[in-house]
């Protein structure tokens, strides 16, 4: 089964997430900072990352989606944030500044997430 | 009186308006040029900008009236003399050559002499600390004044001979160089290796330096350029903020005219950074003579292809520079104020969110930058962040430019590590029986002995880089009058804590020279203080009872209980 990796400092936000991961079957792994992203990919070699953007720094989620295809080009990222809501500031996907494969906004329907997810995959 | 041909008028807007647009970010620069034609902006010339400028003549004048190096109402002195009334000068003697000047010219501060020669007003810091009592005329700095040489000077003036011994930028005095003063690079070496690397690697080779915002306020420069880097938006614009206004500050200053190509290889790789095709240094009115200097650097890189189109042969990056004047107000060196300055409206605060990295600029990503803070970006890209990182702390890195000023025997520019404890920082400069220590400008905190034991650091005592010196025999109510008496004039008046909380303050002060305040008022007043450091809405207002307060809690035993000096 898929493993996701999601990287968020939001804990409520993770346990909500990897409760509808794990019930549709994918295996979940959890980091709350970026530095711990980073080793959790390492370790886990997962299959898609779900990345949020501001953690410890405003912008630790695009300076990881940078690091993360430096290390693996074709690695999906969705990235998930609510920056937009908390800061008005406007971002999308380019790839340099954010490499990431999808952008989406927080909160998010399971079943649109779901969908993203498997498109993601090629499923 | 003046009759004003308003064909002329408008023949002399639309000039302006081909030289610097005409949407209403002109608006400055094209009032300052008329001003510079009329010595003054009558009512018919300000009507004439609005309408051309498609604007309401109300608009006009409130931007005219915001700033203090406009005049509106009457024709200015065909020599405009300011003199500085920051503290450093102050120390230095101030008050006998501001006497001294009436007594030459027999008018007082704020008018001007019945032949229309003189204008006589007071401004807030020229950068010249160090070698106060410094006053300016028209774009001309004398440092060093005593009362002869003010009456020598006035002399000159009315024989329309202006005699200095200064050149028209002033040398500064660098007192101990370091690594970054000391950088030996060459013009543009830093920006030929930015182009050969990605712009994601520019911004994480500073983000490994730890390289903080050195105008103060100490923010990640390189989550600045990210964020700006990964807005949407067509138009970004990078921005020197150049705007040294904070009393006690002058390193920018020397920066500006000793580091210039460093300055703008910093700004240029700023730009190709985070995608930008337009920037603006936003120099401040006080600093004008430098400007035809800055115009002809700008003018040297265009020739060398180090500004305009396809910069040193990279394909699609285009980047030019600007310089904006600013026109005496304090209160735009705050990024956002900068920005409404830059729009042409008045230097008011923004609210934040948003934040100028996505909402700067006319609405577009902007970052804005100190002087010092794009120097030390192109130094850390041509050197490395390693190279960068192994001076000062673990949270403040890097080396930092101070002005020194104030009671001391070798006041001046210095170059020293973050982290250097405040005891060893006076060792360096001659200021060992220093009483107090103002940390950080007007804005700051004033230090007593008991904590020059304390380091400066964005984590203990931070700070731009003012340092101003306080001897034994300084009056330390005095010092919080001069700083409480500046934030009283610089407010921007928007916020109700900032506008009316400061000359509550400085009411307290005069009730305290006058020995009329009890413990209990006192500490009222030191609530109010608090109340406008939580509710004001910008920096300026947050940090304005800074001062006030901390020579409260330190001086306490000397400020209370005064007998003045009439009884």
């Amino acid at each position: 089964m898929a493993k996701i990796l999601i990287v968020d400092d939001d804990k409520d936000f993770v346990s909500a997430v990897s409760l509808v991961l794990k019930s549709n079957g994918f295996d979940v792994a959890i980091a709350n900072s970026r530095q711990e992203g980073m080793e959790k990919f390492d370790e886990d070699n997962p299959d898609l990352v779900l990345l949020d953007v501001m953690m410890d720094e405003p912008d630790d989620g695009f300076v990881m989606a940078q690091s993360l295809k430096k290390k693996v080009k074709d690695i999906p990222i969705l990235m998930l944030t609510s920056i937009g809501q908390v800061t008005g500031m406007d971002f999308d996907k380019d790839s340099e500044m954010v490499p990431v494969d999808d952008f989406e906004q927080k909160p998010i329907m399971p079943n649109i997430l779901l969908e993203k997810i498997n498109q993601l995959l090629g499923k | 009186m003046q009759i004003i041909d308003r064909q002329k008028v408008n023949e002399q807007i639309n000039d302006l308006k081909k030289k610097y647009g005409d949407d209403r970010s002109a608006l400055m620069p094209i009032l300052q040029d008329l001003q510079e034609i009329y010595e003054y902006l009558p009512n018919v010339v300000m009507q004439e900008t609005a309408h051309a400028l498609g604007i309401h003549p109300v608009e006009v004048e409130g931007v005219a009236s915001f700033y203090s190096f406009f005049r509106t109402k009457e024709k200015q002195g065909k020599y405009v003399i300011r003199l500085c009334r920051t503290i450093s000068c102050d120390l230095a003697g101030k008050s006998n050559v501001a006497r001294q000047l009436e007594n030459e010219l027999g008018v007082k501060f704020g008018e001007t002499t019945k032949d229309g020669k003189f204008t006589l007003e007071y401004t807030n810091c020229l950068g010249m600390c160090d070698q106060g009592p410094a006053l300016m005329i028209n774009d001309r700095l004398f440092a060093k004044v005593d009362p002869e040489k003010a009456s020598q000077i006035i002399a000159d003036c009315r024989r329309d001979f202006l005699k200095s011994d200064f050149p028209k930028v002033v040398p500064s005095d660098v007192k101990k160089a370091g690594p970054i003063l000391d950088h030996g690079l060459k013009p543009a070496e830093a920006l030929k290796k930015a182009l050969g690397m990605s712009r994601s690697d520019i911004i994480n080779t500073i983000r490994e330096s730890g390289l903080k915002g050195r105008g103060g306020a100490g923010f990640p420069t390189a989550v600045k350029w990210q964020l700006a880097g990964a807005a949407k938006g067509k138009n970004k614009y990078v921005v020197c903020n150049a705007d040294e206004g904070e009393p006690g500050t002058f390193k920018d200053r020397m920066l500006l005219y000793e580091h210039t190509d460093i300055l703008l290889d910093g700004m240029t790789i700023g730009a190709y950074a985070i995608g930008a095709s337009k920037g603006f240094i936003y120099l401040r009115g006080e600093y004008l003579y430098m400007k035809k200097y800055l115009e002809e650097a700008l003018k040297n890189r265009r020739s060398e292809n180090l500004l305009g189109k396809n910069i040193l042969g990279k394909d699609g990056f285009n980047f030019n520079i600007q310089i904006r004047m600013g026109a005496g107000a304090y209160v735009c060196g705050e990024e956002t104020a900068l920005i409404e300055s830059l729009e042409g409206y008045r230097g008011e605060p923004r609210n934040r969110p948003p934040f100028p990295v996505d909402t700067g600029f006319q609405g577009n990503p902007t970052i804005v930058n100190n002087v010092e803070t794009f120097i030390d970006a192109a130094l850390i890209i041509s050197k490395g962040a390693e190279w960068f990182n192994e001076h000062g702390t673990e949270k403040s890195k890097g080396m930092k430019i101070f002005s020194i000023s104030g009671d001391c025997r070798h006041p001046g520019i210095y170059e020293f590590p973050f982290g250097i404890k405040v005891s060893e920082l006076l060792k360096e400069v001659g200021g060992e029986d220093a009483k107090a220590v103002q940390i950080g400008g007007a804005s700051g905190h004033c230090i007593s002995r008991k904590d020059f034991n304390r380091t400066i650091a964005f984590e203990d005592i931070g700070s731009g880089g003012s340092i101003i010196v306080f001897g034994p025999d300084t009056d330390m109510l005095q010092v919080a009058r001069n700083f409480l008496e500046f934030f009283v004039e610089e407010s921007c008046g928007q916020c109700t804590p900032c506008r009316d909380g400061n000359p509550k303050l400085l009411e307290g002060v005069e009730m305290l020279e006058n020995g009329r305040c009890s413990v209990a008022y006192l500490n009222e007043l030191k609530k109010l203080g608090e109340t406008i450091q939580n509710a004001s809405k910008c920096g300026l207002g947050q940090s304005s009872p800074n001062a006030f307060l901390s020579i409260v809690d330190n001086f306490k035993p000397e400020i209370l209980g005064r007998v003045p000096e009439a009884e």
